[in-house]
């Protein structure tokens, strides 16, 4: 099977570099019929990566052992599901799915893209054949996937913390995410070969930057729950380089979603809009190096390999190419329009763009530091989490503030009356909200209760827009008030669904500002019939009990958790013992409240077999599981924005034909 | 392209400035990053560092007793070690063998730990048993 393997990349490879070289040839000369075989290449590709793909899991499946990878990364007894997991779980697998991914991609990409015309099109071939054949290559030349050994009699497995139902989609979700950057990025630089000044390309890509963003999303608070839940120190975010390699891509394409609307509707931003693009798919490819080339001195150590050196010199190269591109083609990205007023709405979108970008670039200089250092200095530094808590308050409060006043300011020109009229409710209502929080005693941290004001403000302008909306709609169509509401949702999906997402960021940063700034933490060892009382909960200890699973000693503490003389019920944190990995895994309790979305949550630390005391540590986390509903809300809001809206999809395509038609002279 | 100046443009400068401007005063107050060394790095260095090593040897004590938990790391890939005093909650996957990042200082040739600061380096997506 091996063979069939290897034959099939080969084959992916050479398609992939027609694709490239044919595909481009046809572009420049205007060669229709060459172009079609090089957009068939590309679709070969994806077929010729999916068969290299199904013999990889197949051998994982069959525990086929003479399968260097599957020997490995898999062992006999592991269930099947993680065996298919391994497919992304490894170095050279993981670039295969990355290979599978984008070449999937490409292929929908360029068959659902027909109306973008046949000038663009010819160049986003070329584009996407190259960037596919960097990653063949790497699976081809690099780190094989279907390196054959003789079968050891087992394989070497996988780690226990990793046998979690998250490791079948965390990963897979972050790969969808960050290969989902490099169509918007091909067909920017396609607009640019073709020399087209005009926004057909975002019109044909926002659906793909919205599809990748929204995976990326999703796939880093599904991994922030996981290490919530299953990691047992607490937290769910550790600013750790890995987990920031994904939050930067997600940041850039965050401020692009935002700065394109400014170059719909108003022609402005182009060059910036360029450059945001590169960013986001520089960053993405950027993500995949510090994973996988092991320079970076992280907690998640990833297996290491050679494609380090070649994904960065990949970035370079992209980097280099795309500036001298866009530079190259600066006449044709002249803005139509300029900024008529700071107080406009698209002067809030701008701000918004440079807080971004500006939390993005801290973050990548705080990953790129130790690297920086190391190299000039001979002294690896690590920096650590105040450095990006102070760049998160500093950019991220504004932020947040400007997500409540965008939707209020107006296109062009504002006028400070017309704007005071708007702010007057949800300001009165953010203030009364700070008066009230502090007589509560949350003034205890004051970026907490900026955040808790700010998300008032957010909150009420948003309602007030839907409410706003709602009437509007009625009294223009008569009918029920949800009625109205739900035309007015599917008319305006985008705006709207926007709105929807805005308050899964609010309900996020509520949750982040509660668990962090507001949370108590107590450690204490007790003795079973101690007790101890931790933000209004007491916790008696009563006892541990032994079991036996498969193939772990499981230590359980039992633990009444009573409030106000209420009994809330037993929890039992414990430990895990595994003989045959000769590992130990905390098994954490955690009480969710429902009413209050207050989590308590405890540790185990130290169970003393002879004295029968615990250490406990225990956290409680006000509002924490505002973070996972926020994670609802928003996969709900990127839906509604994604939803087909075939009306103004033609509306679009047509006015950037006829604007494209016109620029193309 | 002449005439009357874009605000944007100004905007853009402005910020520009702003981001500098908070950056500068973030690196004098906070200074910069913790240095993160390995056993061989550590003589000579009284401040506070980031340790990064493997556990070698056998781990004695508890982390919440008075005298702590006691464990040897030494460089990745090398020889040399040194002797760590940890206090505070250990991580699960903590043992021999396991890379380590600890935060603390080099007192009388032993590394005091900061309690708490204990972190073990997640395992490889898929790594070898043992």
């Amino acid at each position: 099977m091996a063979p069939l393997g290897r034959a099939a990349l080969l084959v992916a490879f050479g398609c992939l570099i027609y694709a490239a070289l044919a595909g481009g040839y046809a572009a420049a000369r205007r060669r229709r019929r060459l172009a079609l075989s090089a957009r068939n290449a590309l679709l070969a590709a994806f077929g010729a990566t999916a068969v290299a793909a199904a013999v990889l899991v197949a051998a994982l499946l069959r525990h086929d052992f003479t399968f260097a990878y599957v020997a490995e990364h898999t062992s006999a007894q592991l269930p099947a599901r993680y065996r298919v997991s391994a497919l992304w779980g490894g170095q050279e697998g993981s670039l295969l799915f990355w290979l599978l991914v984008l070449t999937g991609y490409s292929s929908i990409a360029v068959l659902a893209a027909r109306r973008a015309g046949q000038d663009l099109l010819a160049w986003v071939v070329p584009i996407l054949g190259t960037i596919g054949a960097f990653f063949a290559f790497l699976v081809v030349a690099i780190a094989s996937p279907f390196h054959t050994q003789t079968a050891p009699p087992d394989g070497l497995g996988l780690t226990p913390s990793l046998q979690n139902p998250y490791m079948l989609i965390h990963p897979p979700l972050l790969y969808l995410g960050y290969v989902g950057l490099s169509i918007p990025f091909a067909f920017a630089m396609a607009t640019l070969l073709a020399r087209r000044g005009d926004e057909m390309w975002i019109v044909v890509t926002r659906r793909w930057t919205l599809v990748a963003w929204t995976f990326l999303g999703v796939g880093q608070l599904l991994g922030a729950h996981w290490a919530y839940v299953e990691v047992g120190w607490g937290g769910y975010y550790a600013w750790d380089p890995v987990e920031n390699a994904a939050l930067m891509p997600w940041l850039a394409a965050t401020a692009f979603l935002h700065s394109v609307m400014i170059q719909e509707k108003r022609g402005m931003l182009k060059v910036w809009n360029m450059l945001l693009v590169v960013l986001a798919f520089c960053l993405a490819i950027f993500g995949d190096f510090l994973t996988r080339s092991g320079v970076i001195n992280s907690i998640h150590s990833f297996a290491q390999g050679k494609v380090g050196p070649w994904l960065l010199g990949f970035i370079c190269a992209v980097t280099a190419a795309s500036l001298a591109l866009v530079f190259a083609r600066l006449p044709l990205l002249r803005a139509r329009t300029r900024l008529e007023s700071l107080v406009s709405r698209e002067a809030t979108f701008l701000y918004n763009n440079l807080l971004l970008v500006a939390l993005c670039l801290t973050i990548l200089w705080g990953v790129a530091f130790p690297l920086l250092s190391e190299a000039v200095r001979g002294q690896t530094v690590t920096i650590a989490r105040p450095y990006y808590d102070f760049f998160l308050r500093v950019f991220g409060l504004p932020l947040l503030l400007l997500m409540g006043i965008g939707p209020l300011v107006a296109w062009r020109r504002a006028s400070l009356r017309a704007l005071g009229n708007a702010f007057l409710g949800p300001a009165l209502l953010a203030v009364a909200t700070g008066v009230v929080l502090i007589a509560l005693g949350a003034g205890s941290s004051r970026p907490g209760l900026i955040a808790y004001s700010f998300s008032v403000f957010v909150l009420a302008s948003i309602a007030l827009e839907f409410a706003r909306g709602t009437r509007a709609r009625r009294s223009l169509a008569g009918g029920s008030w949800p009625a109205a509401f739900g035309s007015l949702v599917a008319r305006n999906r985008r705006r709207y669904g926007g709105y929807v997402v805005h308050a899964a960021v609010v309900l996020l940063a509520i949750g982040i500002a509660g668990s962090s700034a507001y949370q108590t933490v107590r450690e204490r060892r007790l003795q079973p019939g101690q007790s101890m009382n931790v933000a209004g909960y007491t916790l008696a200890f009563q006892g541990t009990t032994e079991g036996q699973s498969s193939n772990a000693r499981e230590l359980r503490t039992h633990l009444l958790l009573s409030r106000g003389g209420h009994t809330l019920g037993s929890i039992a944190p414990g430990k895990n013992y595994y003989p045959a990995e000769r590992s130990s895994s905390n098994e954490v309790a955690i009480r969710h409240s429902f009413l209050t979305l207050e989590d308590v949550y405890v540790i185990a630390d130290q169970i003393d077999a002879k004295s029968g005391a615990v250490y406990f540590k225990v956290l409680v986390k006000p509002l924490v599981n505002l973070i996972w509903l926020a994670g609802a809300v928003f996969v709900l809001g990127s839906l509604i924005t994604l939803w087909p809206d075939a009306r103004e999809e033609r509306r679009l395509a047509a006015r950037y034909r006829a604007e494209g038609a016109l620029v193309r002279v | 392209m002449g005439g009357k100046r874009s605000p944007a443009r100004l905007v853009v400068a402005l910020s520009v400035a702003g981001v500098l401007a908070i950056f500068l005063v973030y690196t004098a107050l906070a200074g910069g990053g913790t240095p993160s060394l390995k056993p061989s790095q550590l003589a000579g260095h009284t401040g506070r560092v980031s340790l990064v090593g493997k556990v070698v040897g056998s781990v004695t004590g508890q982390s919440h007793s008075a005298a702590g938990m006691r464990f040897r790391v030494q460089d990745i890939g090398g020889k040399s070690a040194v002797p760590v005093v940890y206090h505070g909650s250990v991580p699960d996957l903590f043992r021999t063998g396991r890379d380590v990042v600890v935060d603390g200082r080099l007192r009388h040739g032993s590394f005091v730990a900061v309690p708490g600061t204990l972190v073990t380096k997640c395992p490889s997506k898929y790594t070898p048993k043992g």
